[in-house]
C-alpha cells in the first residue's frame, strides 16, 4: 500500500508477559529445558538478521516502583500487589511492517502461560518538527551509544 | 548491574501519544545527566498500544492475534531506559531524579545476567553470551 516503505526497516518491541511472574519470588529461575527452546528461538532471530537486543527480567521482587505525586517521588519496593501482569523479558527487532513482528512473535515457543505484547519503537522521524527540534541531542545521544 | 526503569503510563488514550516539544527537552536533559554520569546503555520510546498488537497462545502453542488497545490491563509501557549502576539503591536514586510526568510510574527491574543463571540454565543457554555480543555490534541506528 505504502510502497515507499517497502524498503524501511522499523524496530520493533515485543514484551514478554508470563503468567503470574508479578507473584514470583526473588531470585527465581525459568526452567532449562524452556530456556532450550528460548535460545533456539533467539538464534533463529539472530540468523535472520532481525535481532537487535534481548534481555530477561528479574521478578518484581527484586525491584521496586516509582510514583510521583505533587511532583515528589514515592518509592515501593516490589512486588508490586496492583500489578496485574509484568514483563519477563523482551526482545527488539528490525523488520519491515508490523506484520513481520507479529509473525515472529506468533513463532516464539510459548503456550498459554504466556503473552507477547507488540509495541513499535519511536524512531526521531516520527516525531514532529518541533518536538525534532526539542529531542535534538537524541539522535547523538543513541548514536554515542557504546558498543 | 543493569536495571531496566520502565515507564508505566495510565488511562492513556488510543491516540499515538507523541510527547510534546517540552516534554522532550526536559525528558532529553535527564537522560543526558545518565549519559554524563556514564551509567546510561540504552533508552527508547513505544508508540501507542492503539498501534500494537498482542499474541496469546493455546496450550497447543497456537497463537492467537489481537490488535490494540489492551483491555487486559490499565497500565501501558510508554518506554525504557536501560542503565548500569552499583546497587538496586542507586537505580532507585536515579528514578527518583527523573522528571515527574502526570499519570506515569517508574518500574526498576534488575536485568538478568548470564551469571545469574545456574549451572543447568548456563547449559542451556550457552549461546546467550554470544548473542548478547551480537546484539551490541549491530548498534542501533
Amino acid at each position: 500500500m505504502t510502497s515507499q516503505k517497502v524498503d524501511k526497516h522499523m524496530r520493533f518491541m515485543m514484551l514478554m508477559i508470563p503468567k503470574g511472574y508479578e507473584k514470583a519470588t526473588a531470585g527465581s529461575m525459568p526452567d532449562a529445558k524452556v530456556v532450550a527452546e528460548m535460545m533456539k528461538y533467539n538464534k533463529s532471530l539472530q540468523q535472520a538478521g532481525v535481532l537487535l537486543a534481548l534481555d530477561g527480567l528479574h521478578p518484581p521482587a527484586m525491584g521496586a516502583r516509582i510514583r510521583f505525586s505533587g511532583g515528589k517521588p514515592k518509592v515501593t519496593d516490589g512486588p508490586f500487589s496492583e500489578a496485574k501482569e509484568v514483563i519477563g523479558g523482551y526482545w527488539i527487532i528490525q523488520v519491515r511492517s508490523k506484520e513481520e513482528a507479529i509473525e515472529w512473535a506468533c513463532r516464539s515457543p510459548l503456550s498459554e502461560d504466556c503473552v507477547i505484547e507488540i509495541r513499535q519503537v519511536q524512531e526521531m522521524a516520527d516525531f514532529p518538527p518541533d518536538v525534532q527540534q526539542a529531542a535534538a541531542g537524541f539522535a547523538e545521544l543513541q548514536a554515542g551509544r557504546p558498543a | 548491574m543493569r536495571f531496566m526503569m520502565i515507564t508505566k503510563e495510565f488511562e492513556q488514550p488510543n491516540s499515538d501519544t507523541m510527547p510534546d516539544a517540552k516534554g522532550a527537552a526536559t525528558m532529553m536533559k535527564y537522560l543526558e545527566s545518565l549519559e554524563k554520569a556514564g551509567v546510561l546503555l540504552a533508552f527508547d520510546g513505544l508508540r501507542s498500544a492503539g498501534m500494537g498488537a498482542r499474541v496469546s497462545f493455546s496450550a497447543a502453542g497456537q497463537p492467537l492475534v489481537t490488535d490494540g488497545p489492551f483491555s487486559e490491563t490499565k497500565e501501558v509501557v510508554g518506554g525504557y531506559w536501560m542503565i548500569q549502576v552499583s546497587s538496586k539503591e542507586e537505580a532507585i536514586a536515579w528514578a527518583k531524579r527523573c522528571p515527574a510526568f502526570p499519570n506515569f510510574a517508574i518500574e526498576i527491574r534488575q536485568v538478568v545476567e548470564f551469571a545469574d543463571f545456574p549451572a543447568d540454565v548456563q547449559e542451556a543457554a550457552a549461546i546467550y553470551p554470544k548473542l548478547k555480543a551480537q546484539c551490541q555490534s549491530r548498534s542501533r541506528t
